[in-house]
């Protein structure tokens, strides 16, 4: 046990955060189009990487902090194109048919980026103001992830406060909960869905300008972040926002302790994980809807 | 509901309608029968060793894609991590020539039996998951082997980022490996399983078990309630489906004598997924067909770096306009030409229930 609390220092406990809050904010995005559209979004880790080279040639023409405002737009037009050109004409259609098109739009997307900006992976600079390191508790550690932390759990808070305090924020809850119900009741579920993509979309493209000076960009990012994320929606409860970001914290803190207790545990943990919630407990450890 | 009618006709088959069917059986199997044969000698009529290679990547592909095109048109099942399967398969073999200094022969069976038996496992687990679920549990799946191959302490085993070249001694069925590695020399393996796997497909497909399936696909509820057993059916589809998938990951490794951690990447399982739905999944050679639309449409354009490119947007346009895929446009092409024929034969058939 001491070797444990020797090992877990608070710098690995920071690491975990800083991935645990990029994985929030997106599987928070995955998790609201869930629940408004029910369409898994196999294209999220897609949209990602696309928001994380936006920001590289963004932050090269500006800087950094314009492209924190501007990638998340972009992302979230592409997300009105996303509504109204698959999922609007395929509502009709199975969960499985959008989310086959999804992947063919991540396919899509991932080679568009590849034509563009080349395989090589590039690196994103942190801004001057947060290229070096603070103290923390007494350890030098990079400004870039406190920073990270921060705006990747204030977002999250703000998202939380909307959903929780608001007019439009309880419409939303109410459709991921019962759409047939909502929609009786008066939720203009096209509109909310519109607003839903676009934020959804919008947040993946927060998550990838954040993710810039933190991970390296290159084009294999998509792929690998997505799996993380669906595993952190289901766990979460398949459409239950709280949930998603619940887990994706726990899949934080499990990361960064398996790899220092035991790696094979680390990698396999999150898909031991996905099939045990998948296979018993469908809804998640939140309070989502069975997929 | 279909399906259940069929069970019940099934049982009040009328020796007459027995008769026929069964002649119509025997036909088909003469035609299949030469083609088979013609198709071992295909590599006299294609003398160029670059496009026997193509089609002979388009029947590694196809073998992968049959077995997602299996489980889809039994089951309803999309399985998105086929490569869990296939990469395995080639891992087993690759680890048992390599690791252990097996022959080829018995590499080759022990692949085959161990990706089945672990097809068993996970299918017990992962079969009662909906449709959504299961693709991301077998994409899950496709990441954790990948992870696993990758991770520093099995090195050793696995030959990590650099993958594991194997190269077996003594022959397979008479083939050494040099012979094997050129596509005149491998030609009458692949093409041997794809037609043998093709016939597994269609004959499972055929039989009551695959009657049973379908129906379960379309009302599970129903047909427990029925008196059936709705789960074994299945988990005996998706063992099936990963046996035909270990087959082309065995061929894999048997051609190639490599074994790399791209075999069980996202977009492994990608191609063959993507075959299959171009094909469609509602016949058995859809897929097959699929995949060689997909190698030809690899030589032509993959060279400007357009395949993923094409291939996601064949996958969009094939879910928008042609949900039935390639064959499904083909056969409903067919059907149109000759449906006042087709119609009046339907009608005989419902009065003869």
């Amino acid at each position: 046990m001491t070797a444990f609390l020797h090992a877990m220092s608070i710098a690995q406990f920071a690491n975990a955060l800083a991935l645990a809050s990029l994985l929030t904010i997106l599987a928070s995005g995955l998790a609201l189009i869930f629940g408004l559209r029910d369409v898994m979004n196999f294209a999220h880790g897609a949209m990602f990487m696309l928001g994380a080279y936006l920001a590289y040639t963004i932050s090269g023409l500006f800087n950094f902090w314009a492209a924190l405002a501007i990638v998340p737009m972009l992302l979230a037009l592409f997300g009105v194109a996303l509504e109204y050109s698959v999922i609007r004409p395929l509502q009709n259609r199975s969960q499985m048919d959008v989310a086959l098109v999804t992947f063919g739009l991540a396919l899509i997307l991932s080679q568009l980026v590849i034509k563009i900006w080349g395989t090589a992976p590039l690196s994103l600079p942190a801004p001057a103001s947060l290229a070096g390191s603070i103290d923390l508790f007494g350890r030098p550690y990079p400004s870039y992830r406190i920073f990270l932390m921060v705006v990747g759990f204030g977002t999250c808070a703000a998202l939380a406060g909307w959903l929780k305090y608001t007019r439009s924020g309880m419409h939303v809850r109410a459709v991921s909960q019962h759409p047939a119900v909502a929609r009786i009741l008066g939720v203009n579920t096209d509109r909310l869905g519109l607003l839903i993509v676009c934020m959804g979309s919008g947040l993946a493209g927060l998550a990838g300008v954040l993710a810039g000076p933190y991970l390296s960009v290159d084009p294999a990012l998509g792929a690998s972040i997505l799996i993380n994320c669906l595993i952190v929606v289901v766990i979460g409860g398949l459409g239950s926002i709280g949930g998603a970001m619940a887990a994706a914290v726990a899949y934080g803190l499990i990361q960064v302790l398996g790899s220092l207790l035991s790696p094979t545990l680390a990698v396999m943990a999150p898909y031991l994980l996905l099939l045990f919630v998948l296979l018993w407990r469908p809804q998640g450890f939140g309070r989502g809807r069975v997929g | 509901m279909g399906a259940l009618q069929g069970l019940a006709a099934d049982r009040r088959m009328t020796p007459q309608t027995a008769k026929a069917r069964s002649a119509g059986v025997l036909k088909t199997v003469a035609v299949a029968g030469a083609l088979i044969v013609l198709g071992l000698f295909a590599p006299m009529a294609i003398k160029s060793p670059y496009y026997l290679g193509l089609l002979i990547n388009a029947i590694l592909l196809a073998i992968s894609a049959v077995s997602i095109g299996f489980l889809a048109q039994q089951s309803g099942l999309m399985m998105f991590g086929a490569a869990a399967f296939t990469g395995g398969a080639t891992y087993l073999y690759a680890i048992a020539i390599t690791r252990f200094g097996w022959g080829v022969m018995a590499a080759s069976a022990f692949a085959l039996l161990a990706s089945t038996l672990f097809c068993v496992l996970i299918g017990a687990l992962i079969v009662r998951a909906r449709p959504l679920p299961f693709a991301m549990l077998t994409l899950a799946l496709a990441q954790m082997l990948r992870s696993i191959v990758l991770i520093t302490d099995f090195r050793p085993l696995t030959g990590g980022d650099d993958g594991l070249a194997l190269s077996f001694e003594g022959a397979f069925f008479g083939f050494s490996q040099a012979q094997l590695s050129k596509p005149e020399g491998f030609w009458p393996v692949a093409w041997l399983a794809l037609c043998g796997v093709l016939a597994l497909a269609w004959a499972v497909g055929r039989s009551r078990t695959g009657k049973v399936l379908r129906a379960i696909k379309a009302n599970e509820e129903r047909m427990r309630f029925s008196g059936f057993d709705t789960y074994t059916p299945r988990v005996l589809a998706f063992t099936l489906a990963g046996f035909i998938a270990a087959v082309s990951g065995l061929l894999t490794g048997l051609y190639t004598a490599f074994a790399s951690p791209e075999l069980l990447d996202f977009s492994t399982g990608g191609n063959a997924l993507v075959s299959t739905l171009i094909g469609g999944v509602g016949t058995v050679g859809g897929p097959a067909l699929g995949a060689l639309l997909f190698v030809v449409g690899q030589d032509q354009f993959g060279g400007a770096g357009n395949l993923e490119l094409l291939t996601g947007i064949g996958v969009v346009l094939v879910i928008f306009v042609f949900p039935n895929g390639v064959m499904g446009f083909i056969r409903s092409g067919v059907a149109r030409l000759g449906a006042p024929v087709r119609r009046a034969q339907h009608g005989d058939d419902h009065a003869a229930r």
